[in-house]
């Protein structure tokens, strides 16, 4: 033994595990969760101004149910409830910034118990579910009831353009003169927090900051939205699609509900990616659903289904990481 | 005839295919939509299924062991030929309706699952009301779940609006996500159910709830 030990190479440690006591860094799901909520307030607090006391109606009711929904879930199973740590308050109120403010009660209470129950809860709880909670919800209501979800039909009464329709049907050349200004601080009509897309941007840029997401997942799919949406405007009459709907790369995220998926949807802790190579593939797949759904599509808004289908995919982007030194062939 | 009453019985809850032996799903997820498909295509089980367990059971003693799945599959193919064909002549709008999953009878597992597990092994009479259960609790679980579907989907129910006046339809119930809804929260409902008959009776709480073919072949414990 000795011998041999002597023959070979001195080992060189790459990682020291020192002995506990180890020293906690504070975080815990609760700060994430708070840090989250903080980084909502911007959004929360436009939309108000923009639309009034429905919104805040809007909001407060989806929050409350989301709750209440996991507080009489894990009551009827017979469950330990982890209310504490504000996960199904963030979830309520992530669903409540994609309705449009006029969205009826009916609908906001059932897309929020859905949210919770059906994209958690019928999961194993935290952690365990597969695809983002809010985006859920979001889908089976807007499956359901397309009618009331649409913005344009439940605000009546509005100066307010909708950005993505115009786009879409009457080329981009329609918007008026400087509307990417306006565009950017939530001059537009889209879910009610959604398309707020200056506050979006600063509590998106907070959270990053206090490492509630990883930023690298919004750096990934912006930049992907970029890249496929310049591809596609560059090449747009080479490939027969007309040139006047093929909108430039910067509209796509200062339109619609991009930037607030690139934040707080496709950084749903338990439905990304972990390593970095994962990160990527999944941001450039979400990124080019994005682009793709808004040029062919029937969807105006694409990114909540992009994020949606992105998330399917990420057990097999889990895969990509690198191999462990000295693994076994 | 207490014993064919036994084998009759076990198919409306103890063993009832779609929440139970969770067999036949396709044509629980598919058809549907509407609590009139569930009916028809729970009829169409019942004919197909009686008829194959009372020729099976009547030739099981003639079939070679080797060759024995083929000729179940021929028996309920000729029945699945006869109904699709009587459908045609008598029920044509419902035959518009199921569309394919007519002539898929006859890969439904129920069919060739009891002709398995049960006809092969036992006489004509109790092999009939095996059939006939299984095939009136897989007809009654196919009209649960399309009625509820329809009912929401909809607000009608065999066709007649029953909801109140301002009920907005809730729409995914009648598209493919539905289905899954529906199926899932009944056999949660059926799998709840038990665990309290269980606890009431002070049983031990049963751990392997919904088993393949009927408990008796799949279950490692016994």
């Amino acid at each position: 033994m000795t011998q041999q030990e002597s023959t070979m190479t001195p080992i060189v440690p790459r990682f020291v595990v020192d002995t506990p006591p180890f020293m906690h860094r504070g975080y815990t799901i609760a700060s994430m969760m708070r840090d989250k909520i903080i980084a909502l307030v911007p959004a929360a607090a436009m939309a108000i101004y923009m639309y009034g006391i429905p919104a805040a109606r809007v909001m407060a009711l989806s929050a409350g149910t989301a709750v209440l929904a996991e507080y009489l879930w894990d009551k009827i199973l017979g469950r330990k409830d982890r209310l504490y740590d504000l996960t199904s308050l963030t979830i309520g109120l992530l669903f409540a910034f994609l309705l449009p403010a006029g969205a009826p009660w009916w609908l906001v209470i059932t897309g929020s118990a859905f949210s919770v129950i059906l994209g958690r809860q019928v999961f194993g709880g935290l952690g365990c579910n597969p695809l983002c909670p809010a985006l859920v919800g979001w889908a089976a209501m807007t499956v359901a009831w397309p009618m009331f979800m649409d913005p344009m039909a439940m605000t009546l009464q509005t100066t307010l353009v909708e950005p993505l329709q115009k786009i879409k049907f009457f080329g981009y050349a329609s918007l008026p003169e400087g509307s990417e200004l306006s565009l950017f601080l939530g001059q537009q009509l889209g879910g009610l927090g959604s398309s707020q897309v200056a506050a979006v941007l600063l509590g998106g840029l907070y959270m990053c900051v206090r490492k509630a997401v990883r930023w690298e997942i919004p750096v990934a799919f912006l930049a992907s939205v970029l890249l496929v949406g310049g591809i596609f405007w560059y090449l747009a009459p080479q490939i027969g699609l007309n040139p006047a709907t093929t909108p430039p790369p910067h509209l796509y995220l200062l339109t619609g509900s991009t930037m607030f998926a690139a934040f707080f949807l496709a950084t749903d802790p338990s439905s990304s990616p972990v390593a970095l190579g994962g990160i990527c593939i999944y941001g450039l797949l979400a990124g080019s659903l994005l682009v793709l759904i808004r040029i062919f599509g029937i969807y105006l808004d694409s990114a909540p289904f992009a994020i949606l289908l992105a998330s399917l995919v990420t057990p097999m982007c889990d895969l990509v990481r690198a191999a462990p030194y000295g693994r076994r062939k | 005839m207490a014993s064919m009453w036994k084998e009759f019985s076990k198919g409306l809850w103890n063993e009832i295919p779609p929440f139970r032996l969770v067999l036949g799903l396709c044509p629980t997820l598919a058809v549907t939509k509407s609590a009139d498909n569930g009916l028809g295509m729970g009829l169409a089980v019942i004919f197909v299924l009686v008829l194959s367990n009372a020729f099976i059971s009547a030739v099981r003693k003639i079939i070679p062991k080797k060759v024995r799945i083929v000729c179940f599959i021929a028996i309920s193919a000729t029945l699945v030929v006869a109904v699709e064909l009587l459908m045609q002549a008598f029920a044509y709008p419902l035959y518009q309706q199921l569309g394919i999953f007519v002539p898929l009878i006859v890969v439904n597992c129920i069919i060739l699952g009891r002709a398995e597990a049960f006809a092969a092994k036992n006489p004509v009479h109790l092999s009939i009301a095996d059939g006939l259960g299984i095939g009136v609790g897989y007809t009654l679980a196919l009209t649960l779940v399309g009625a509820l579907r329809e009912m929401l989907g909809t607000g009608m129910l065999f066709g007649k609006y029953i909801m109140w006046e301002s009920f907005q339809p809730f729409k995914i119930m009648v598209e493919a996500p539905g289905a899954f809804l529906a199926l899932g929260s009944l056999l949660g409902l059926m799998n709840c159910i038990t665990i309290i008959q269980a606890r009431k009776r002070g049983d031990e709480l049963p751990v392997n709830l919904t088993s393949g073919c009927g408990g008796a072949c799949c279950n490692p414990e016994k």
